[in-house]
């Protein structure tokens, strides 16, 4: 009980990290992004080859994830944080399916659909201490995020891209360049994102293209979208709120054991799906409130 | 400063928004631009500051022209405008509107956020003197720290000239900073104009109701489905025939 | 030679599934104002119901009537239900919302349908020959029911008048609004249109590959691409950009590999919007 417990803890953690990145993407910049999922995958790639494939220490597929994540982020932002948002939306979740399409058909690289296992673990050993060691990592990261996070909105910079969000013409009139401050918040909440994707990596122990599906980009999506966008509370309640929502769908069918697994999943995929339809319709500022600055 | 535009033109489909416009304004002057709904006066200062690229015709500042460049380019030379209806950032108080205007913050830099906080912080304390010097010049203290889009109509106004001021403007386009206004706070936003353009800062002022406007600006000029049809003093532009036909025909 | 013709030919019948799914994204886009990401999953319905169809009666067409008018029923319900409610909201919100609306019909068919792939059982013809091309009946009865389609769409859109007021909103539906046309009438008719016209492409697809519930998720990136590519609201232009989108998936396989296909989409789609925001045929203002 307690493993499961500990197991459900780091999982809801590195969920945290990429709320936390769309938090401030969506909910302070007001970037629609849609291919979250994407950023997450190349750091968990990169973390996977570097350590399992090329030997590395583990320290350098970490950085690699982030810089990696964070420099994909670049030319998307250069290209489609001049256009229409939701012109970014459309190529940022093109973006994710690339992404998936390029690890499935890059065999030589990334062992195409069967995916790479093997992937070290980031504490040896295997009983509950190993595993609150790693939950104690996750922590220390999330803190260190959290910690910069708040930095950055108590900041003249998050007094801009509060600004942004709210009239990107009026930043224009008053002689600042939204698009340089957009490109920073997307290669920043990425590069989070790849940080995530190097701790999933490294916890799972085996990466597969079908692990990075848009379904997970939605998922965090409705983590950030039920906890309140806007707010680091928000992202950790949202994320926790989701967490419960993919668990309990697995108790469920321990209850019901008649639901075969795939109708499961597509249950999952509905429940997600009507979730958004009902926010969207009935809680657009999700459950804990709304953008109005509170540090 | 000396703006200087010629020939603007500005087309939706077959639609002439703005036609062969061209006129002047700078520091210290104070120059109306009147006519009736659908003039085109918005899409001329659209055009003037870049939020709308033209088919035609060319915008210079102090000899510089500046047709080809963004609009936050051309606010950083220093022409800034309003909008007819104010764009305030609503989810910020008043005071952050007016800090998040400031030019030049270092604070709005990554790297120098994280590694030169002090001088940061010195930083933000000059900009929150200025910015409470403003907002005491605009009498906006009792709304200082409610979200501004919580503000009435008129406050967003004067907010909107104060985050203007907040970019130390040259030359500032105001698109209708009456309407909607009570006659109270418009002889208030009327006295403010006066101080500042006294100071050597030139205006260019949309308006529709004429009366504010007329006992304030120095020149005029009258605009009708698109082209200009009269311009010059006041009180004697609005006594030609065509000026009464286009623009008060309608009323009378 | 003859390769590259056949490619061609695969291209083309490929462009029109992509060309008939931009079509519908943009008819939404240009009038309805988002991009609605509903539109793959409304083609996979249109293919379950034109597979079901086909198999109670037996005739492809009743099949494709049946598909098309579950692609209609979908939208119209969508409308109603959910995009009418957010019709003053940003365009964000009813992005999100057609994302929730097409994960909800993907579960309901994934557990209505099962997640093991179904074909169209269809009779093996042997191809006409033209030289050395070999060309399949079946391709060119798919050609005329995308054409029937697309003149159905034209046809409503340019000859009767709630295409024209449908065309009117798109220009300026502050505009038509003042001018009395019922914003009702007009959203209506466009989700029937959208709707069947996305189950047609749906049905064409399945009828080309198998049908699954993911089916249509997977084809909605180029759609976008070719939507884009076309100009948003620019229907003509979506079904130039679908064909030429097509025939460039296709001619560029032998060089960059089946799975890269998609990704081509995605190229063409970053080209477009970095040297011609607009697309081919779009309005100046628009994507910026």
């Amino acid at each position: 009980m307690e493993a499961y417990l500990v197991a459900i803890l780091i999982i809801t953690a590195i969920y945290v990290l990429l709320s936390l990145g769309l938090t401030l993407q969506y909910g302070l910049t007001g970037l629609i992004n849609f291919g979250h999922v994407g950023f997450f995958c190349i750091g968990a790639y990169a973390a996977a080859i570097l350590s399992a494939y090329a030997g590395l220490p583990v320290i350098v597929g970490f950085l690699a994830a982030i810089v990696l994540a964070g420099l994909a982020a670049f030319p998307i932002g250069l290209i489609a944080l001049r256009l229409r948002d939701d012109y970014f939306a459309i190529v940022t979740l093109g973006f994710s399916e690339t992404v998936r399409i390029i690890v499935t058909s890059e065999k030589q690289l990334t062992n195409g659909v069967q995916g790479i296992p093997g992937i070290p673990r980031l504490v040896d050993g295997v009983g509950i201490l190993s595993a609150l060691a790693v939950l104690a990592v996750l922590l220390a990261a999330n803190g260190a995020a959290i910690y910069a996070f708040r930095r950055i909105v108590a900041s003249p910079f998050g007094r801009m891209i509060e600004a942004i969000r709210d009239n990107e013409e009026a930043v224009k009139a008053l002689g600042k360049d939204p698009a340089r401050f957009k490109i920073q918040v997307l290669v920043l909440g990425a590069a989070l994102a790849g940080l995530s994707g190097a701790f999933y990596a490294h916890y799972i122990g085996y990466v597969s293209p079908d692990q990075f599906n848009p379904l997970v980009t939605f998922y965090v999506w409705m983590a950030i979208i039920m906890g309140g966008v806007g707010r680091i509370s928000g992202a950790i309640v949202g994320t926790a709120l989701l967490m419960l929502f993919l668990e309990g769908s697995r108790f469920l069918r321990d209850v019901m054991p008649f639901i075969s697994a795939v109708d499961m999943a597509s249950i999952r995929i509905g429940a997600v799906g009507l979730a958004l339809v009902l926010f969207t319709l009935y809680r657009p500022q999700g459950l804990m409130g709304d953008f109005t600055r509170r540090r | 400063m000396k703006l200087v535009i010629e020939n603007l033109t500005c087309a939706f489909g077959g639609f002439r928004a703005v036609d062969e416009v061209s006129f002047e304004a700078e520091s210290g002057g104070l120059v109306g631009v009147i006519g009736p709904n659908g003039a085109g006066k918005s899409t001329l200062f659209s055009l003037i500051t870049g939020f709308l690229a033209g088919q035609g015709g060319t915008v210079r500042l102090d000899g510089h022209d500046i047709s080809a460049l963004p609009p936050h380019e051309r606010a950083r030379a220093g022409m800034v405008r309003t909008f007819q209806v104010p764009k305030e950032f609503a989810h910020l108080t008043v005071r952050e509107n007016l800090m998040a205007a400031a030019p030049n913050q270092s604070g709005e830099n990554l790297v120098d956020l994280f590694l030169r906080p002090a001088a940061i912080r010195r930083e933000e304390s000059a900009i929150a003197a200025r910015v409470d010097d403003t907002i005491a010049f605009l009498k906006l203290g009792a709304v200082a720290d409610v979200p501004s889009g919580k503000l009435s109509g008129g406050q967003k106004k004067l907010l909107e000239l104060g985050r203007v001021l907040m970019t130390r403007p040259k030359l500032i386009l105001l698109d209708e900073p009456f309407a909607g206004v009570n006659p109270v706070l418009i002889e208030e936003i009327s006295g403010h104009i006066r101080a500042l353009n006294a100071d050597g800062i030139g205006f260019i002022i949309i308006e529709h109701d004429l009366g504010a406007l007329s006992r304030l600006a120095g020149a005029l000029h009258v605009m009708d489905r698109g082209r200009l049809i009269a311009s010059g003093a006041p009180g004697e532009v609005l006594k030609r025939a065509n000026v009464r036909e286009a623009y008060l025909g309608g009323a009378a | 030679m003859a390769f590259w013709i056949e490619l061609v030919i695969a291209g083309l019948v490929s462009g029109l599934v992509i060309g008939l799914s931009a079509l519908s994204i943009t008819l939404v886009f240009g009038i309805a104002r988002f991009p609605n990401a509903a539109t793959g999953d409304t083609m996979t319905l249109g293919a379950y119901g034109a597979l079901i169809g086909h198999r109670i009666t037996g005739s492809l067409i009743a099949g494709g009537i049946l598909g098309a008018a579950a692609g209609a029923l979908v939208g119209v319900l969508g409308y109603l239900l959910i995009f009418r409610q957010l019709a003053r909201r940003s365009n964000v919100a009813l992005l999100v919302a057609s994302i929730g609306l097409g994960f909800m019909l993907r579960a309901a068919m994934g557990v209505a349908f099962g997640h093991s792939q179904s074909v169209f059982q269809l009779p093996l013809v042997r191809p006409w020959r033209l030289g050395e091309v070999p060309i399949q009946p079946n391709d060119l009865w798919l050609a005329l029911a995308a054409g029937s389609a697309l003149m159905v769409v034209f046809g409503v859109l340019y000859l009767t008048p709630i295409g024209r007021r449908m065309r009117a909103v798109a220009d300026d539906a502050a505009l038509a609004r003042v001018s009395g046309i019922s914003p009702d009438r007009v959203m209506i008719a466009l989700w029937v249109l959208a709707g069947a016209v996305a189950a047609v492409a749906g049905m064409i697809a399945g009828i080309k590959t198998v049908v699954s519930p993911e089916m249509g998720w997977d084809l909605l990136l180029p759609a976008f691409s070719a939507a884009i590519f076309g100009g948003i609201g620019s229907p003509v232009g979506a079904v130039v950009a679908g064909l030429i989108l097509g025939v460039a998936q296709e001619v560029a396989t032998p060089f960059v590999g089946f799975t890269y296909k998609i990704a081509l989409a995605f190229v063409v789609m970053l080209f477009v919007l970095l040297v011609r925001p607009r697309g081919l045929f779009g309005k100046l203002e628009g994507a910026r």
